[in-house]
């Protein structure tokens, strides 16, 4: 039977019983919109975790093992040797060595910050990155230029979000974007610290020098050259040789498990604090829209089973109907095919509407949270991220669960006896 | 050349009540029918005149005996075989019209080209169908707004549209006044003349008066009518 006759025969039957009809759509409509819903709002949330936690697939980060003997007895170390070793590395494409800031330092502000009088005094925390690291992010020169300049340092991009959502709207300051604050100086003191209360000797007051943005930047602090941090830890006596880390960067992702067991081997751990705290916040988000994708393919199954119901009393009322498709020429595979072809319509005009429901109510919301919700850190622009994948799920799931639900009765309908049926009063 | 052949034909029903014997419809009925004929089966209400029909339609299959239709063994072929025999080979025309409410004339003329490999040129077929039985101009129309006679001349136009050798009619007159009876009868007997078998089931003289030959069904078997007329010369 071909499809353009078998619609035609299943549209007239969809037109007789449209209320019947309407109300299994209605819920198919209601299970897919809330299933894409939910599906849109979870691809939503992971794009939110992927900003503020982003996890580069071709880097490890090497760190020294924690609670190594050698380390403990100062064996282990990350020198140059190491970082030459790494390098090395079977898969490995880069290496950057880090370097932190090993003595303290505070910064203290006193005058106006982008018109507003404020004093201000923070330790500061500070590690050292190759310039290859920071790339294009530094719109100046991001170099040691001597103890007397102003030290260039990159700012992580979450640290200013938290800032303008967080900070200034707590103290009245005004918000700030990247270009604002492009050039300007903040003043460090090397070798004091507030906290531990003292001073090393040949503390110095000098300026930081904001020349960029960059996700390779700390989020604890503030990124300085490599040569700068290194060049003030030997002129405080600490140390200047070893490193704190070694970002990795391997030539595939690929290729990424393989430089993480290479770097174990060497007797350094992989620093995944960052990644693991993603991956668990994306688990619980996955977890909340698998736990609201189960409760829509409730709703959905509920459907299904009216949809089941609809169809087994559209089948008693047209027993008689059915008699005469057999008279005619029509096999059982024929009529169990009209059925679930109407089955199909339903279902298919079920995720239509669904997948539209879906995205009313998520426009709806986003404008609420818009104009409702206060600012906050990374507030996104739309909670909800509709893929088309999404959307030909609710599609097929919709249909899927009307041809189900339309299973046993096409099956009756096309094990009817047509002499019987002929006779249907 | 044979059209029907029934021997030994019984059908039986479950007892009414527990503990009765099985109701005996059709009890070892034999029928002969020739290529071309027309044949009418009288019998009273509950006769299983239309359980003959239906058996000789392939539509009820519970039956025993042989029984043979156009060369087709009915009980020996699959379910499928059976409805491309009805697709192809048979025209039914029911008592109650049996239309499908949710199409038109026309499409209810059509309804057998939506089935197995479709009739050649089924438009065009359709239409002529239509205009043969007086409905050329009620193409469009739903059976709701069509008369009773109308939309029995839809269900024999529906019956031709493959151009069957063999009309099986179920009481085609029962619900027609007169004139309207009158009117289907001699479109019946335009058929028989152009070659096509025609068996018709029914209790109106007006109708038996027209077959070549007339049998009662009585007590399981098909007898002889008295006066019936022979094979149309």
């Amino acid at each position: 039977m071909r499809s353009g006759k078998l619609w035609r025969l299943a549209r007239g039957n969809l037109v007789r019983e449209l209320g019947a009809l309407a109300v299994s759509a209605g819920g198919v409509a209601l299970g897919i919109g809330c299933l894409v819903f939910f599906l849109a709002l979870g691809a939503g949330l992971h794009g939110v975790v992927d900003e503020v936690f982003p996890v580069a697939t071709r880097e490890v980060e090497a760190v020294l093992p924690q609670l190594a003997i050698g380390n403990l007895l100062g064996e282990q170390k990350i020198d140059d040797d190491t970082v030459a070793r790494l390098r090395k590395l079977p898969g490995v494409a880069a290496a950057y060595p880090k370097m932190s800031l090993r003595i303290p330092a505070v910064t203290r502000y006193n005058g106006l910050f982008f018109g507003r009088e404020i004093h201000s005094g923070l330790e500061v925390v500070a590690i050292g990155l190759p310039a290859a690291l920071v790339g294009q992010d530094a719109r100046a020169n991001f170099a040691d230029a001597g103890p007397d300049k102003p030290i260039p340092v990159v700012v992580n991009r979450r640290l200013l979000e938290l800032y303008n959502k967080v900070f200034a709207p707590q103290r009245g300051l005004p918000q700030l974007t990247e270009s604002m604050l492009i050039g300007f100086q903040i003043p460090i003191e090397l070798g004091r610290s507030w906290v531990a209360a003292r001073t090393l000797p040949g503390s110095q007051l000098t300026t930081m020098q904001l020349v960029g943005f960059s996700e390779r930047a700390t989020l604890a602090g503030v990124s300085m050259p490599l040569e700068a941090v290194a060049r003030i830890n030997r002129q405080y006596g600490a140390d200047a040789q070893t490193y704190s880390s070694v970002l990795l960067r391997a030539q595939s992702a690929e290729t990424t498990s393989e430089v993480a067991a290479a770097v174990k081997r060497l007797g350094l751990e992989i620093d995944e604090t960052e990644r693991n705290r993603a991956l668990q916040i994306g688990e619980a988000v996955e977890l909340v829209t698998l736990a609201l994708g189960i409760l829509s393919a409730l709703i959905t199954a509920l459907a299904a089973v009216n949809t089941m119901q609809a169809f087994y009393a559209s089948v008693r009322e047209r027993t008689r109907e059915i008699g005469i498709l057999r008279a005619v020429g029509a096999t059982r595979g024929d009529v169990a095919a009209v059925v679930l072809a109407e089955a199909a319509a339903t279902g298919l005009a079920g995720g239509i509407i669904g997948v539209g429901l879906a995205r009313s109510v998520a426009a709806l919301l986003d404008r609420l949270a818009r104009t409702g919700l206060p600012d906050f850190p990374f507030k996104p622009r739309s909670f909800f991220h509709f893929e088309a994948r999404h959307l030909a799920i609710g599609i097929a799931v919709a249909l899927l669960a009307a041809l189900l639900g339309a299973f046993l009765p096409a099956r009756a309908a096309a094990r009817l006896d047509p002499a019987k049926a002929l006779t249907e009063s | 050349m044979t059209a029907i052949a029934l021997r030994g034909i019984e059908k039986r029903y479950p007892p009414r009540e527990p503990g009765l014997p099985p109701q005996m419809l059709l009890q070892g009925l034999d029928l002969d029918v020739r290529r071309g004929e027309f044949v009418a089966v009288e019998g009273q209400s509950g006769s299983g005149k239309s359980t003959l029909l239906h058996i000789l339609g392939g539509l009820d299959r519970d039956f025993q005996g042989e029984a043979q239709v156009l060369g087709c063994d009915l009980r020996a072929v699959k379910d499928d075989e059976l409805a491309a025999l009805r697709h192809t080979q048979i025209g039914f025309v029911f008592q109650s019209f049996n239309l499908l409410p949710a199409l038109s004339a026309l499409e209810n003329v059509l309804l057998p080209d939506f089935f197995g490999n479709g009739v050649p040129d089924a438009q065009r077929r359709a239409r002529e169908a239509l205009d043969r039985v007086g409905l050329a101009g009620k193409s469009g129309a739903r059976p709701a707004a069509l008369s009773g006679g109308e939309r029995q001349r839809v269900a024999i136009a529906r019956a031709l549209l493959a151009r069957p050798p063999l009309l099986l009619a179920d009481e085609p007159t029962g619900n027609l006044d007169a004139q309207t009876g009158e009117g289907v009868i001699g479109l019946f007997r335009e058929l028989h003349q152009e070659g096509m078998t025609l068996l018709i089931v029914t209790h109106e003289a007006r109708v038996s008066h027209s077959a070549s030959r007339v049998l009662v069904l009585r007590e399981g078997r098909l007898q002889s009518e008295g006066g019936a007329k022979l094979e149309t010369e």
